[in-house]
């Protein structure tokens, strides 16, 4: 975060007299609450070392190489609670962005690249708030998408609504160079080039209804996303939640495909703490995957299978440095036997004020035509108050051979080092035995600089 | 390679990180709370005066950074300065960052008699935390309005709610990832999770147009639910076939083939290798291989490929008048009309 950044987003963010009173509270112990407001902002450099392979080498050309040392840079700022004529606490600012460069040269990658992943502004008024920006909606109907528009909501005797509407955002990636359509007339690779995509076509818009106590919860949801040619989704999304007890919750939600008025997915879930020691959790899913396709796909009209699972977890904390996560899932799927997946995993900690952290764990999958078993021990040690290290080990036996391999597994480790209370350091390392690749080397450097800085009753 | 090879080195690692975890180091040792508070000698002729809480603690100060002792405090009994700059070096941990409280004010209730350890119980009971769980301040606070609305600040400062994990409401256990966006649903989104997070670390799992993975950029995370950890360049097909449609949650269809393809391993590159196996398309459509069946159990799977809307192959064999046969499931229906763009392309 560069000296000018971080200028800039101070004064945007400083409240009116935000610090002012806090000065004087100092003083006076008994003077009013100071205000309160939060900056946040934080830079994280990655810069990386590799050489890849595009595997598996067509009809058995020679695989070519290629050393990448890619540089990502991704910086994220916040504002909270900042004051506004209007009303205090009540401006939010968020802003995200990455960007790459891609020194080496490669035969797919592009030398710059990068996006804005928000940027949005959150006024709130009495009961009322919007956001306008780039931004995101998540969970109910629009499942999870960003775009480039206004939401808008209130919340009034525990009742809330919320609408949203603007311009999906788009990957930039979706253009394919070299893209050949396998098909067409005569089986003939036809060189296909996508229309480029207007983004006046993409669009989406969505509503959202609820009530919230702290026993239950709920909320109706609307989403409709266009793309070219006509109805990208349009789902209507139901959400509950309630806690009978301290130690329960249950919580169900369905989705309902409006083309085709089937239920694209529905989901039940318990959790319960029966005893301080014992965490339980059980859930089913019912999911449709044909309905959660585009509806501009052709093959989204071509299946009505559905897919079931059913299973639960459990988490015994057995001493305070022993805890056992376990869970287990069932599949079944028409036409074919059913499916499964678990696991278990123990974890160890030793120390307190520098705790050393041992997890073993065991996963099982279970899937059509292939599964696989895993090991994986993870490590992780404070050396002291500024150096920390991870090592883990991972091992793979697949049920079926994976390209003549039956086996594969990958080494990793971590340490990182507090240069100071904003910036820190990481070196990772891996190294991997693969079906794709006799030995798989990789290493990173990141440096993360976080900048804080806030003004609020503290500890008075 | 000897498929026992692995194995043998994840067994030899396992046992070396027993090893090395056995012999750790516990780092500093916890304050001898206890010993200060009741167990010296005090109060009589010859003997130091009895310490309490606020001898070396000053409770009053807004910054709970300068309410621990100064080494001068210390050095009044404790000569060996070296021992005592390595015990007030070790910070006490704080999971849930800073509380907003008035010592002062608490210190002075009838309730609390000017007494510390009913709320620091730790500082003398080594079983209990040093500083009092929430479920401590709910026992006279009742907050119900601001936990029905999940509002956390002021008590909690905003920053240090990052690092929180919730214990008891909305306990993020490993039942939650499954289901967080249905609880993201359900209550107010942009009180409950944007009170902790923010939308760029929703994104920095699922925004998948990003160039880094988060296990790429969190290695170090390594108790977190990372989906994509490990080996899963191969394991990703076996994970794709075990649970249809999950990776849509993030990715797109789109998505598969534009990686595939870029990587070369799409059949929609020159000289492609077929990847289905005899028989997957012809006139035997009893035959075990052929696409029917599979296709309509995981359409998903085919759409990783064969998604390209107009020049979609599949359409070559299954538009109307074709020799492939009406590709609709039974049951199957739509509101749409064969007017629409799509369905066009079939019904001609």
């Amino acid at each position: 975060m560069s000296p000018i950044s971080v200028s800039i987003l101070l004064f945007v963010a400083r409240p009116s007299a935000a610090e002012e009173p806090q000065r004087a509270a100092l003083k006076a112990p008994k003077a009013e609450a100071p205000d309160r407001f939060s900056v946040n902002a934080q830079s994280e450099t990655y810069v990386q070392l590799y050489r890849r392979a595009l595997v598996p080498g067509q009809n058995g050309q020679v695989v070519p190489t290629e050393l990448a040392a890619p540089i990502h840079e991704y910086v994220s700022a916040n504002a909270r609670d900042v004051d506004a004529p209007w009303q205090k606490d009540s401006i939010g600012l968020e802003f995200a962005a990455w960007g790459r460069v891609w020194p080496t040269d490669s035969s797919i990658e592009r030398p710059f690249d990068g996006d804005v992943q928000t940027a949005s502004i959150r006024l709130e008024a009495g009961p009322a708030w919007a956001r306008v920006g780039r931004q995101q909606i998540a969970g109910g109907a629009a499942r999870f998408a960003r775009f480039d528009g206004v939401m808008v909501g209130a919340r009034h005797l525990g009742f809330f609504l919320e609408g949203y509407g603007g311009f999906t955002v788009l990957p930039r990636w979706n253009d394919q160079p070299g893209y050949h359509h396998l098909g067409a007339a005569e089986d003939t690779l036809l060189v296909y080039q996508p229309p480029a995509a207007k983004r006046g076509n993409y669009w989406l818009t969505g509503a959202r209804l609820g009530y919230q106590t702290a026993k239950v919860s709920g909320s109706l949801s609307f989403h409709n996303e266009q793309a070219t040619g006509g109805v990208d989704r349009r789902n209507l999304g139901l959400d509950l939640g309630a806690n009978p007890l301290t130690e329960m919750s249950l919580g169900a939600s369905a989705m309902l495909e409006l083309d085709s008025m089937r239920l694209a997915s529905a989901r039940l879930f318990a959790d319960a703490t029966p005893h301080p020691l014992f965490d339980l959790g059980a859930e089913f899913l019912h999911t449709e995957p044909a309905l959660l396709l585009s509806r501009q796909s052709v093959l989204s009209v071509f299946s009505t299978d559905g897919f079931d699972e059913v299973g639960g977890a459990l988490t015994a904390k057995i001493q305070r440095w022993l805890k056992l996560d376990t869970n287990g899932y069932i599949e079944a799927y028409r036409g074919t036997g059913p499916g499964a997946r678990g696991d278990a995993a123990v974890r160890i900690i030793l120390g307190s004020a520098y705790p050393t952290l041992v997890r073993i764990g065991y996963s099982r999958v279970i899937a059509p035509k292939n599964g696989y078993q895993a090991m994986r021990l993870s490590l992780s040690r404070r050396l002291n108050h500024r150096l920390s290290s991870t090592l883990e080990a991972y091992g793979y036996i697949y049920d079926e051979r994976v390209a003549g391999y039956k086996t594969s597994s990958m080494y990793a480790g971590t340490a990182s080092y507090q240069v100071s209370d904003p910036l820190e350091i990481m070196w990772t390392a891996s190294v991997a035995q693969s079906p794709f690749a006799a030995l798989d080397a990789q290493t990173m450097l990141r440096a993360t600089y976080t900048f804080d800085r806030a003004a609020k009753p503290r500890g008075y | 390679m000897s498929a026992r090879f692995p194995v043998f080195l994840l067994w030899l690692a396992l046992t070396l990180a027993a090893f090395a975890a056995c012999r750790s180091e516990s780092g500093p040792a916890r304050f001898p709370h206890q010993v200060h508070l009741a167990g010296i000698a005090c109060g009589v002729p010859g003997k130091p005066a009895c310490l309490s809480c606020v001898s070396c603690h000053d409770v009053v100060t807004h910054d709970s950074g300068q309410r621990m002792p100064r080494a001068a405090v210390c050095e009044r009994c404790h000569q060996d300065t070296h021992q005592v700059k390595a015990v007030l070096a070790v910070a006490p941990i704080r999971p849930s960052g800073e509380i907003a409280i008035d010592h002062d004010k608490h210190l002075a209730m009838p309730e609390i008699r000017g007494q510390c350890v009913p709320c620091h119980a730790g500082v003398v009971d080594a079983k209990r935390p040093p500083l009092p769980p929430m479920s401590q301040c709910f026992t006279c606070h009742e907050h119900e309005q601001q936990w029905a609305q999940a509002q956390c600040t002021p008590c909690h400062e905003s920053e240090a709610l990052r690092r929180t994990m919730p214990v008891t409401f909305l306990k993020h256990d490993t039942g939650f990832l499954r289901h967080h966006g249905s609880v993201m649903a359900e209550r107010q989104q942009a009180q409950l999770c944007q009170s902790c997070h923010t939308q760029a670390q929703c994104q920095a799992c699922h925004d998948v147009t990003q160039d880094l993975k988060v296990e790429t950029r969190r290695p170090e995370k390594i108790e977190s639910g990372q989906v994509h950890r490990g080996d899963f360049m191969v394991r990703h097909a076996i994970e794709a076939r075990s649970e249809p449609a999950r990776c849509l949650s993030c990715h797109t269809v789109q998505g598969c083939d534009s990686c595939h393809v870029a990587r070369g391993v799409s059949a929609n590159v020159a000289n492609p290798l077929n990847p289905h196996p005899p028989e997957w398309v012809g006139t035997n459509t009893s035959s075990s291989n052929f696409h029917g069946a599979v296709a309509r159990r995981d359409i998903v799977a085919c759409a990783g490929c064969h998604e390209a809307g107009p020049a979609t192959n599949c359409i070559r064999c299954h538009k109307v008048g074709a020799y492939g046969g009406n590709p609709h499931p039974r049951g199957w229906k739509s509101a749409r009309g064969v007017d629409q763009e799509m369905c066009r392309y079939c019904h001609e």
